[in-house]
């Protein structure tokens, strides 16, 4: 079985230049208040797009991380690339200054069948080239709080794109999906991530899952919803290796800076 | 609970506001916020011994099993604060509504209301529509559904497969004051709460 390595190198200020994996990222913003790591993902992001109300964020948030600056030049600079979505939740005026900066709007109002999200990720997947959809990394601002179903929806895309990198993101954790079909190498980076833990099996029992590298590591045990699910964990050490029989969603702190 | 009251004296709201029961591995509480209710009569639990369960996990067994003067017949229990902040620890809190299948415990956050509707039984949700909906959702957590049946929503389900990865029913809409579940799994429901 193949090794796939994760490492949260987008939370640090700058990615090392020989960094395994190389990834190029993108970033998706949704309609929740922005992380107070926002700028730093939009930094790292070589793409971004806001879903819908995603973009009334931007404007409104991304002036309140700079309050030293004029609210227009963090505006002008913080331009998105792409708005998607169904456009019911976008003001008016937001929806004219990005256009009028040349953002791209794509109107799918008329799909009331996906999220704004699997929009967005649906969006980014037809347009990255074939060669780079496995170096590709989509980071997503917004996913959790909020009315649950959307939360709850926002975790289903996680497994109907399980073969993309998706790392979910909010003030407090990161989540993403370590597939079955992997063994996974987690390389933690201690200044920004951790200690506290989580292997979550959601929609499938694991029959047997193991792990290396946390307080309570897992040993071909069984976990799923009603019984045994990892929470609470600590990482101990740099490394955490994880392999199971199911898919199963990471998740680790992200620290207060 | 003071801020909830900017006109009355925050001294006062708080000896209003007394818990009967302050329980948990006591590693987050303040002291001088400890010292105060005990000094007010508040039952003090320390679990800081055992580190296996969460502390709603320790709250749940303890109504369920320690609280004296509690009617336990049609026990439901509210659970104020599960959702947000750590996600581990949220999924810490659903998998306790999960393990605790037969007791009616809610979740409540600003935004939504959570609560399991376990395989056992079919269900019928009255919709308190000056409080809540129209948005709502059935998550199968746990396990893929391979047959569930809905009335009332927009988008209501005919022995419809659900699971993760594929159909999960969220961003539906409560058409009627009355949704009717039946499944062959246990099913989370949630519906958002009015903003009033």
């Amino acid at each position: 079985m193949d090794l796939m390595h994760h490492s949260s190198t987008f939370l640090l200020p700058t990615i090392p230049l020989h960094h395994r994996p190389s990834l190029t990222y993108a970033l998706v913003v949704l309609n929740q208040t922005l992380p107070r790591f926002a700028p730093l993902l939009w930094k790292h992001a070589q793409l971004r797009l806001c879903a819908d109300g995603g973009a009334n964020r931007v404007f409104d948030e991304m002036p309140l991380l700079f309050p030293e600056e004029d609210a227009s030049d963090v505006r002008r600079r913080y331009k998105p690339d792409v708005i998607n979505g169904d456009m019911d939740s976008i003001r008016k005026e937001v929806l004219d200054f990005y256009r009028s900066l040349g953002t791209k709007i794509i109107d799918k109002s008329h799909d009331q069948d996906t999220t704004d999200l699997h929009k967005c990720i649906t969006y980014i997947w037809d347009f990255a080239p074939d060669a780079n959809k496995s170096s590709l990394c989509i980071l997503v601002a917004g996913a959790l709080g909020g009315r649950y179903d959307h939360e709850m929806g926002n975790l289903n895309v996680l497994y109907c794109f399980s073969s993309l990198r998706i790392v979910l993101l909010s003030d407090d954790s990161l989540i993403y999906l370590l597939p079955r079909t992997h063994h996974h190498e987690i390389h933690i980076q201690t200044s920004v991530e951790g200690p506290h833990c989580g292997l979550i099996p959601i929609g499938v029992p694991s029959r047997s899952s193991t792990t290396t590298g946390l307080q309570w590591n897992l040993n071909n045990t069984e976990m799923r919803f009603g019984g045994l699910i990892s929470s609470s964990n600590i990482v101990v050490g740099e490394k955490v290796t994880v392999q199971s029989d199911t898919d199963l969603l990471w998740t680790i702190s992200i620290k207060k800076l | 609970m003071p801020l909830f009251f900017p006109q009355e004296d925050a001294s006062d709201v708080r000896r209003r506001y007394k818990p009967d029961v302050i329980k948990g591995d006591m590693d987050s509480i303040r002291r001088e916020v400890l010292e105060f209710y005990a000094s007010l009569g508040t039952e003090i639990v320390d679990k800081s011994h055992d580190q296996d369960t969460t502390d709603l996990h320790k709250c749940v067994t303890y109504i369920r099993d320690s609280a004296s003067g509690l009617d336990k017949s049609n026990l439901c229990i509210l659970v104020v604060g599960a959702l947000g902040g750590r996600f581990d620890h949220e999924m810490g809190n659903l998998n306790v509504i999960c393990r605790f299948s037969y007791m009616r415990i809610v979740l409540l956050s600003n935004d939504s209301l959570i609560h399991l509707l376990p395989r056992t039984y079919c269900h019928e949700i009255h919709i308190q529509t000056s409080v809540e909906g129209p948005h709502c959702g059935l998550i199968p957590i746990g396990t893929p559904s391979k047959s569930s049946t809905t009335t009332g929503l927009q988008w209501d389900l005919n022995n419809t497969a659900m699971e993760f990865g594929g159909l999960v029913s969220t961003s539906n809409i409560v058409k009627e004051e009355k949704v009717t579940v039946q499944s062959d799994c246990d099913l989370l429901w949630t519906i958002s709460i009015k903003k009033l």
